[in-house]
């Protein structure tokens, strides 16, 4: 208990006790005369620490103008960050995460209506409508009838990975033109909002 | 605690200071040099040292200030800086090369030639004593006794736990104690 204590001397001397610590030093101190005596030459010594005159400093203006004459130029480069900005950035990578997740879907399910087509799932798969059709299918579909005789199998298979490439094709034209604009809207941001030189500097 | 408005004041000269402008880093100079310049020469012992050393702190910090975070103790950051200049220049300098500029150093003036003269050796005893200590218990001592900082705060500068501050001070404090106990026992004795 009393080491603790002494050990604990210099932070009551500061005054870093709080709460229970400090309680249990002013009761230590209370019956302890030679954790008081410690403490009264600590506190000695900080009081002759405190004493100790200064030497006369060059003065702060003097100090700082003379300071002033010797910094470096920074560049712009070195700029902090604005607060938020790293999240504009991420926001096309959030665009485009989202716009993945949807073709993802939209691709599993154009998967999933050629499997119906073609006859891979049988009768498992009958709530999808695989109605998607190429011009060409359109076209030749109706030449020939829907029933379409003994090529219809042959046209389906054709048909189904046109659908889904020209599908493709359009998804990533959609993403191509909103990572566009969306580029262009942070450029003129960024224009408008860029810090404008500095008088000192522009001075110098 | 600082006062909201002093506060505000301070973060927007950071900002400014930040983006470039020198104004505003020359006004956050003239508010820290006389603490940052007080504590590195309590380290360092030499008054040109000490100057030179607040240079190389607040130039450091010049270019290092667009990655400070204003949500820091800027007053903290450069006393980091700064103590770790001068430590880093201590090591590289012979210990005969420090100056014994506590014998240059300013008495009160007022008192009697033999009052001046203890005064001038209690100086000098103490400066003497505090290179004694090592530079790790010095630092603590010294970011206590000059810089007013917490434990916390030196812990925080000194970048070591709380634990090792209240160490090092106990030892800087215990061993002061030791080293000038009898030498200004001795003093007072000489010119009684």
């Amino acid at each position: 208990m009393h080491e603790d204590m002494r050990a604990l001397l210099n932070a009551y001397l500061d005054g870093q006790l709080r709460g229970t610590r400090l309680m249990e030093m002013k009761v230590h101190l209370a019956g302890c005369e030679a954790c008081r005596n410690e403490l009264r030459e600590l506190r000695l010594v900080s009081d002759l620490l405190q004493a100790a005159p200064d030497p006369e400093f060059m003065p702060a203006g003097r100090f700082a103008s003379n300071l002033a004459l010797t910094l470096p130029r920074r560049s712009m480069r070195d700029l902090p960050p604005k607060p938020g900005s790293l999240a504009w950035w991420l926001v096309p990578a959030g665009i485009l995460a989202a716009w993945y997740i949807i073709q993802a879907v939209f691709t599993l399910t154009s998967a999933v209506s050629a499997a119906q087509v073609t006859g891979l799932l049988g009768q498992a798969a009958r709530w999808l409508n695989g109605g998607q059709e190429t011009i060409w299918f359109a076209a030749v579909s109706s030449l020939f009838g829907s029933q379409g005789g003994a090529a219809q199998p042959a046209l389906s298979l054709l048909n189904t990975p046109s659908v889904t490439g020209v599908n493709l094709l359009d998804g990533f034209l959609w993403q191509a033109l909103i990572v566009l604009l969306y580029w262009v809207w942070l450029s003129i941001w960024w224009f408008w909002r860029r810090p404008r030189p500095m008088k000192m500097e522009s001075a110098m | 605690m600082a006062h909201p408005q002093i506060v505000d004041d301070e973060n927007a000269l950071i900002e400014q200071a930040q983006h470039g402008d020198r104004n505003a880093f020359g006004e956050l100079v003239s508010r820290y040099y006389p603490g940052v310049v007080r504590v590195v020469y309590r380290l360092c012992g030499e008054r040109g040292l000490a100057e030179d050393m607040a240079q190389e702190a607040f130039l450091r910090g010049w270019l290092a200030l667009p990655s400070f975070h204003p949500q820091s103790s800027l007053r903290n950051w450069l006393y980091r800086i700064a103590v770790n200049a001068t430590l880093d220049v201590l090591r590289r300098k012979s210990e005969d090369t420090l100056e014994d500029e506590a014998a240059q150093m300013y008495p009160d003036q007022a008192a009697g030639p033999e009052a001046t003269l203890i005064e001038k050796e209690r100086v000098a005893l103490l400066q003497q004593a505090m290179h004694a200590l090592p530079d790790a218990a010095r630092s603590v001592l010294v970011l206590r006794e000059y810089g007013g900082l917490s434990y916390q705060e030196i812990a925080s500068v000194l970048d070591v736990p709380i634990g090792t501050v209240m160490s090092r001070l106990n030892y800087a404090r215990n061993r002061l104690r030791e080293l000038l106990d009898g030498k200004l026992l001795q003093l007072e004795n000489e010119y009684a």
